[in-house]
């Protein structure tokens, strides 16, 4: 059974067809990179499987580890193991890191049965994680994104993302706004926690994340339809010829 | 002007003060208590107190008998009561040399008086009603130099159904002085009519905190007037969340150079509740700062009002103004209303005002649900840093943890409505 599967799903936004019958099997262990042009509908996909409010499929079905989402809310999602890095994290004013870091990470542990951790355990698994990423104690102290730099912020995704320990991970454009040096600290991240139990669609618009994060295998979405699927070899493709060629063949 | 409407209260408070002489300020008082404010008045338009008029209401003869209700929250902290509208120093405490509390007699009773009719708050009901009925205008003075390590905690409590309460408290900071004091509305009236005057003198510091928390059928209209000299430093924080209707007006008077003043606040209601944070900052001089940050929680079928003027003189130059409201609405049938007013007639000043009203943030909601959290916790969460965020800035830090859990318990009593 994949961990992923997407089934001929179909969204529309404002009346508009955004996804159009997209599908996708993504199983243990892999890496899917899903690359497509701007409004081919990538943001919309990573926002519906993490099943945000008006990107409700309107046909179609997605399975996480067999279970249909669509009667999931966003939060039972991620207590069941789906997790999105925000293209762009969203601020939280007043709200401290560590202590959101904690309720998250407790929420889920509750939901499969595992001991809530308390605030020393806690600080203490926070604190061995969060150094293998360059995250810093301070940052951990200030409010949730007030005032992070763009790296900053891709960091503190990829912590909430070690942390959870998701079955599926949705990285939504987690290059961008990303200096070569930060996007090198962001992919390790992502990279030590690939695993053969876990699986990880990246969602990106350039090939350069791909050098960093290699995937099995490669989608290029166009349209609201994944039109063609293939190895690593075929972001190369797209960056020598650029997304029209593909489009125009398929 | 409500002059058709037959007011009981208006007779109520003449009777009250029928037998004083002719030139008391009670008199003086009473003779300007004509009518309540009109909704078409512009500061009363958001909050109307036509209802008062239709009140069987008398002002309340203090009973200086009766037992204290709302013990300290504080240990070792220095007490002052009232009770009824009245001082009673036989449940406060002995307070530390250089700090004296008196009651003014008739002369000094009229110079105070005429302070508040010298300022804009004259007309305030509050002012011509409880200089008429208060029992004694009680004077707290700090001694020159004198910084008071000591909480002092203003209790007021006491009143009854049908009845009004008028405690009147004048402080006085002089030169080099500085003292934090809490002030608790714990009421159990109909009518609350509190008036407070703070003048600093050169280089005094106060830092005052309210707490309303009347009962819940209760009308508070406190009226609060400051006058700040040099180098003077007054930093308010008033938390709002009992009666039926609290309105808290502060009138402050940036009279000398480099001075600093804070008035920040919050209100949370519910039900039927309808919470005013009016101020007036006048920056007299140049070189002075003031800072309003006011922040609002509202449901079920609760109104919030904050208005804000800052008048900048023409020679009040280098003036920093800023303010900043914000509400958030956790009902659809809740209405938070923002008023900012800036006059502003000198050309060298940093003034800045922003108000916002509105639902949570989906975003943030969104953000903290796809890590995990339900949404009802993620609004609480979201609504308990909005006001951790003003209480850690507005109050110092001893303090911070009580007003926090004072703002929890009225916090809790809405979101378990609303979310």
């Amino acid at each position: 059974m994949p961990l992923l599967e997407i089934k001929n799903a179909k969204l529309k936004l404002d009346n508009k067809d955004i996804l159009k019958g997209l599908s996708l099997s993504v199983n243990e262990g892999e890496v899917h990179a899903i690359m497509g042009p701007n409004g081919s509908g990538k943001s919309t996909l990573s926002y519906m499987l993490a099943g945000r409010d008006g990107y409700e499929l309107e046909s179609g079905e997605v399975f996480l580890e067999g279970q249909s989402l669509s009667e999931m809310e966003a939060d039972e999602r991620a207590r069941s193991g789906l997790f999105l890095a925000f293209q762009y994290p969203v601020e939280l004013p007043g709200v401290g890191g560590m202590s959101f870091l904690r309720e998250a990470v407790n929420s889920r542990r509750k939901f499969i049965g595992e001991e809530e951790l308390d605030h020393l355990a806690f600080v203490k698994e926070v604190r061995k994680v969060a150094s293998k990423m360059f995250v810093k104690d301070e940052m951990l102290k200030r409010a949730v994104n007030v005032g992070f730099s763009g790296g900053e912020k891709k960091r503190f995704e990829i912590l909430q993302m070690a942390m959870l320990k998701p079955t599926v991970s949705i990285l939504d454009e987690t290059d961008s706004g990303l200096d070569v040096d930060a996007l090198k600290i962001v992919s390790e991240g992502v990279n030590s926690q690939r695993n053969e139990d876990n699986a990880i669609v990246v969602i990106t618009h350039y090939q350069r994340l791909l050098d960093y994060i290699v995937p099995d295998f490669v989608h290029i979405l166009s349209d609201g339809r994944i039109i063609k699927s293939g190895g690593p070899e075929l972001a190369l493709e797209v960056e020598k010829n650029g997304y029209a060629g593909l489009i125009n063949a398929a | 002007m409500l002059h058709n409407v037959k007011d009981n209260y208006i007779t109520s408070v003449k009777n009250h003060v029928s037998h004083f002489e002719e030139k008391s300020f009670r008199k003086l008082a009473s003779n300007d208590f004509k009518s309540w404010p009109s909704p078409r008045e512009e500061t009363w338009r958001l909050s109307r107190l036509g209802i008062l008029s239709r009140k069987e209401l008398t002002p309340i003869i203090p009973n200086f008998k009766k037992k204290f209700t709302s013990s300290s929250q504080f240990n070792g902290s220095k007490i002052i009561r009232f009770v009824d509208g009245a001082l009673r120093a036989d449940l406060s405490s002995k307070l530390p040399p250089g700090t004296s509390l008196d009651t003014l007699d008739e002369e000094d009773s009229l110079k105070c008086f005429n302070k508040f009719k010298d300022s804009n708050l004259k007309n305030h009901p509050s002012i011509n009603v409880s200089f008429s009925c208060t029992p004694s205008i009680v004077k707290l003075t700090i001694d020159k130099g004198l910084n008071i390590r000591d909480l002092f905690e203003i209790i007021y409590e006491g009143g009854d159904d049908n009845l009004s309460v008028h405690p009147a408290l004048y402080i006085e900071l002089k030169e080099n002085s500085s003292i934090t004091i809490i002030e608790r509305f714990n009421h159990l009236s109909s009518l609350i009519m509190p008036l407070q005057l703070v003048e600093l003198k050169k280089n005094a510091s106060m830092n005052s905190l309210k707490i309303f928390n009347d009962n819940q059928q209760s009308y508070n209209l406190s009226a609060n007037c400051a006058f700040l000299s040099d180098k003077s430093n007054y930093n308010s924080f008033s938390l709002i969340k009992g009666g039926l209707f609290t309105r808290s007006e502060t009138h402050a008077y940036l009279k000398g150079e480099n001075c600093n003043l804070n008035l920040n606040g919050v209100y949370l209601s519910s039900k039927n509740q309808h919470h005013d944070l009016t101020t007036a900052i006048y920056h007299d001089v140049p070189n002075c700062t003031s800072k309003q940050i006011v922040r609002g929680v509202l449901g079920g079928k609760s109104t919030g009002v904050f208005q804000g003027k800052v008048r900048v003189a023409p020679d009040a130059q280098k003036t920093d103004g800023q303010q900043m409201s914000r509400a958030i609405l956790l009902s659809e049938n809740a209405i938070a209303n923002a008023k900012p007013e800036l006059e502003i007639y000198a050309d060298d000043v940093i003034c800045a005002h922003g108000a916002t009203v509105g639902e949570i943030d989906n975003e943030q909601i969104f953000y903290l649900k796809s890590r995990g959290i339900s949404e009802k916790k993620a609004k609480q969460i979201i609504i308990t840093a909005f006001l951790k965020d003003i209480i850690n800035e507005s109050v110092e830090e001893a303090m911070q943890n009580f007003v926090f859990e004072e703002a929890e318990l009225a916090l809790s009593e809405i979101i378990s409505k609303e979310i």
